[in-house]
């Protein structure tokens, strides 16, 4: 059959099926590569299962940290949050909300809730950043700080806190997120063990749909009962557990999330903080932070660790679900191209080499060449193009291939962590993990090559994230 | 190809079959944790009666009745609560049922939570063989961290090594924690002199110099002030402005003339680390070089200026509102923010 076609259309077409398998390969290897480098890190570094012994281990020596909690249109459950916040368990620390021009409530709600009075702070104007109208305290707690500014987006609300506190050390944590009682404590610890090279640490984010929630605490963990949740249940582990988690143990790590990240704020106001306007301001700070200290020669690192836990509430819907990954796949793509000298240029070692290559290969490439393999394999074969060899190729690489690596993730989680209660948890997101490979990949895939078209054409919008809210997830 | 594909399928395969295997582990664990749970309860109600009673067999026998996992974490949790002659008493039942020797087994076999947790575990037990289980850590064992909870271990047991010969075994990359701010805090009065000797080291990490000079300064009072003036000329920042903290905390009569020399320092740290002590110390006569670093290039020097300014009272005050009330000038506006600082009028 392949006979029939003329010879520069099988070679077009095998070169071509060669591109997109070997970028599948490529995309594969760096997946396996990252499993046995965060299994090895887990093995070397487990979990203290118990908080109250970190806190008489760290408590004396625990830097100072502000918390810093952009908020825009959060009046629902902001009081709640930030009571929650108020209630960690860190011996010294101070919250302070930047309510970001929000067309609701949001302050009134914080005024009334915290009986907030105006205060005068001074400040440093390291970082640049829309208007501050005012500044607030509360006489019910001296931690808490509110600053009310213009409207200018998440990363400039997070300057004008980076701005505002005091602490050598700051989080950034979502208005719409809750931390762990203990995550300040368990993020801290790379600060406290090696607090001259460490300069960002991250934690991880997990998904709260169908948890019972409580008074801004995740009281009992569940699964979520709907598929869409529940694949990002999988998706979150693999991104987390097994992704940065490996990148961090090689000191390339090139992703905190702005959900739930600590940062030294000397070196973040060194690069100027977050970048405005920017689709991936977390990204964006993080390449920035490797530019710095290796433009300056400095010893420094960026870890993830896991125990630290931030709940966050994951998107329901599809049409939400798809305007959060586009917008991720454009920030990916805009932080690629801004900092592309990075790209295995030798003065910036492993992060130019493995930290850029794994964006080029899995954030640039991936998506595309996937999306076409989907459309183009089946159909050379179809047409008698290509023999059953690639298309059997590219299937593995695809499915086969994806559960071994959802599957892999699932199986540090339980050998290392143990976080989710129960054995029959640990059934569901087993075939989660396989299931998702046939259509939620594929359905993902086909946002983030939308994602791409949207940077090529310079769309610049966020697009609404609606929420239903952690206080109201469904039990 | 076919490699590819052989190769993804027997991945994957193997892939859920570990998965199933560690399902059917989770099962027995579940089973086996609502156990310990039970334990648990039994035991420290156990404890809690033996703190009324004293009855000591009693004890020994319901720790014995337990596994020895669940007898030593209930036991540390129990005895971290108690103070006196109770903890006495029930580290001395659990000395007779051996938990000890368990505790200095995990901190031979654990992993390094583990073993970090059993050293901490060992200096609260206070038993015969702690020392030497960890000493041997400090010696050997191959994470810093878990040789830094041997030595904080061992320091509270009064047998921590030579402070030089301890750090030596933590190494250099362990000499950057600030776990060893708290080893330093627990030293005893009597060993304070090898923290002066190591805080004087211009061999050693000037970070750890700083801790040493810091956990002087709170515990050691007056009697280092000499020590802490002549660390202030050293060549490393960092100890020139512990040195300079230092001194805001003990005072001494040449305080005026080194803090005003270290305000003039090439150092960021150095300057607000001077104005910083000059404010804790009281020194009004420094007015003039702290309302000078009003108008430092880093924020952090002419806020902290400011705030000494502030810290002596209406000369202070009066000084800052001079300057609120001049010229526009980056003194002028750090003036007034201070002053501003504070719940609105």
């Amino acid at each position: 059959m392949i006979a029939d076609w003329s010879d520069e259309i099988v070679l077009a077409a095998t070169i071509l099926s060669w591109f997109i398998i070997a970028a599948g390969l490529a995309q594969t290897t760096i997946y396996l590569l990252q499993l046995v480098l965060a299994g090895y890190a887990l093995s070397k570094r487990p979990p203290v299962a118990r908080s109250a012994l970190l806190w008489q281990r760290y408590g004396e020596v625990a830097p100072p940290i502000a918390l810093l909690v952009p908020a825009y249109n959060e009046e629902v459950n902001v009081v709640e949050s930030v009571h929650s916040m108020l209630a960690l368990e860190y011996p010294n620390f101070e919250v302070i909300v930047i309510n970001d021009g929000s067309k609701d409530q949001t302050l009134q709600r914080l005024i009334e809730g915290f009986k907030l009075v105006k205060f005068h702070r001074p400040y440093e104007d390291a970082l640049a950043h829309k208007p501050i109208r005012g500044l607030y305290s509360s006489p019910m707690t001296e931690r808490l700080f509110v600053i009310d500014k213009e409207n200018g987006g998440k990363a400039d609300a997070q300057n004008a806190g980076i701005n505002v506190c005091r602490a050598p050390l700051f989080c950034v944590i979502d208005g719409d997120s809750i931390l762990e009682p203990d995550a300040l404590m368990r993020a801290a610890q790379p600060f406290i063990d090696d607090p001259e090279r460490t300069i960002a640490v991250g934690g991880t984010i997990r998904i709260a749909n169908g948890s019972k929630i409580e008074a801004g605490r995740v009281r009992e963990v569940h699964l979520p009962r709907r598929l869409l949740p529940l694949f990002q249940v999988v998706e979150y582990l693999r991104a987390f557990l097994m992704a940065r988690l490996a990148w961090s143990s090689v000191n390339t790590l090139m992703l905190v999330s702005g959900a739930f990240g600590m940062f030294r704020r000397a070196e973040v106001v060194a690069v100027g903080g977050f970048t405005k306007g920017s689709m991936g301001e977390d990204l964006d700070l993080v390449i920035k932070l490797h530019r710095h200290m290796r433009d300056k020669k400095r010893k420094y690192r960026v870890q993830f660790i896991p125990e630290p836990v931030c709940w966050t509430e994951a998107p329901e819907t599809l049409s939400v679900l798809a305007r959060q990954r586009t917008r991720w796949q454009r920030g990916a793509l805009e932080c690629f191209f801004r900092y592309r000298a990075m790209l295995l240029n030798p003065r910036y070692g492993r992060v130019g080499f493995l930290g850029f290559g794994h964006i080029f290969i899995v954030d640039v490439m991936g998506p595309v060449a996937e999306v076409l393999g989907y459309i183009l394999i089946p159909a050379f074969w179809l047409l008698g193009i290509l023999s059953a060899e690639y298309l059997l190729a590219f299937t593995s690489l695809i499915f086969t291939y994806g559960v071994c690596v959802s599957v892999c993730s699932l199986i540090l989680e339980e050998a290392e962590l143990q976080r989710f209660p129960r054995a029959r948890d640990l059934a569901v997101l087993t075939a989660a993990a396989v299931i998702e490979n046939f259509g939620y990949r594929q359905l993902n895939n086909f946002w983030r090559v939308k994602g791409c078209w949207q940077f090529l054409r310079g769309d610049q919008g966020w697009g609404e994230m609606t929420r239903t809210g952690l206080g109201a997830a469904k039990k | 190809m076919w490699y590819v594909w052989n190769l993804s399928i027997l991945l994957s395969a193997l892939s859920l079959v570990i998965m199933l295997f560690l399902i059917a582990r989770r099962l027995l664990r579940e089973r086996r944790d609502a156990a310990r749970a039970g334990q648990r309860r039994q035991l420290l109600t156990a404890l809690i009666t033996f703190t009324e009673d004293r009855d000591r067999q009693t004890l020994k026998t319901a720790i014995l009745s337990v596994p020895p996992g669940v007898a030593i974490e209930a036991g540390f949790e129990f005895v971290s609560l108690l103070r006196g002659e109770e903890r006495d008493d029930v580290l001395v039942a659990f000395n007779e049922c051996g938990l000890p020797a368990l505790v200095g087994r995990q901190l031979e076999r654990g992993n390094v939570a583990e073993r970090i947790h059993a050293a901490e575990m060992l200096a609260a037990l206070g038993s015969q063989n702690a020392t030497a289980s960890l000493l041997s850590a400090l010696d050997q064992d191959r994470s810093r961290e878990v040789r830094i909870a041997a030595a904080i271990a061992l320091c509270d047991l009064g047998s921590l090594p030579l402070l030089g010969v301890a750090l030596d075994k933590i190494g250099v990359a362990g000499q950057r924690s600030r776990r060893l701010i708290e080893l330093f805090r627990r030293f005893p009065r009597t060993r304070f002199n090898e923290l002066a000797i190591h805080a004087s080291r211009v061999d050693a990490v000037p970070f750890i110099r700083a801790a040493a000079i810091d956990a002087l300064a709170r515990a050691g009072g007056f009697g280092f002030a000499a020590f802490f003036a002549g660390l202030t000329g050293d060549a490393s920042p960092e100890v020139v402005a512990a040195a300079l903290r230092a001194l805001g905390l003990t005072g001494h009569a040449d305080a005026p003339a080194i803090l005003t020399s270290a305000m003039a320092n090439d150092d960021w740290d150095v300057r607000a680390a001077a104005a910083e002590s000059a404010g804790r110390l009281g020194l009004p006569e420094l007015a003039a070089p702290l309302s000078r670093l009003l108008d430092d290039e880093v924020w952090n020097v002419r806020y902290a200026a400011a705030n000494a300014l502030r810290s002596f009272g209406q000369p202070g005050e009066r000084l800052l509102r001079q300057i609120a009330d001049s010229e526009v000038s980056r003194s002028q506006r750090t003036a007034s923010l201070i002053l501003a600082e504070g719940p609105a009028a």
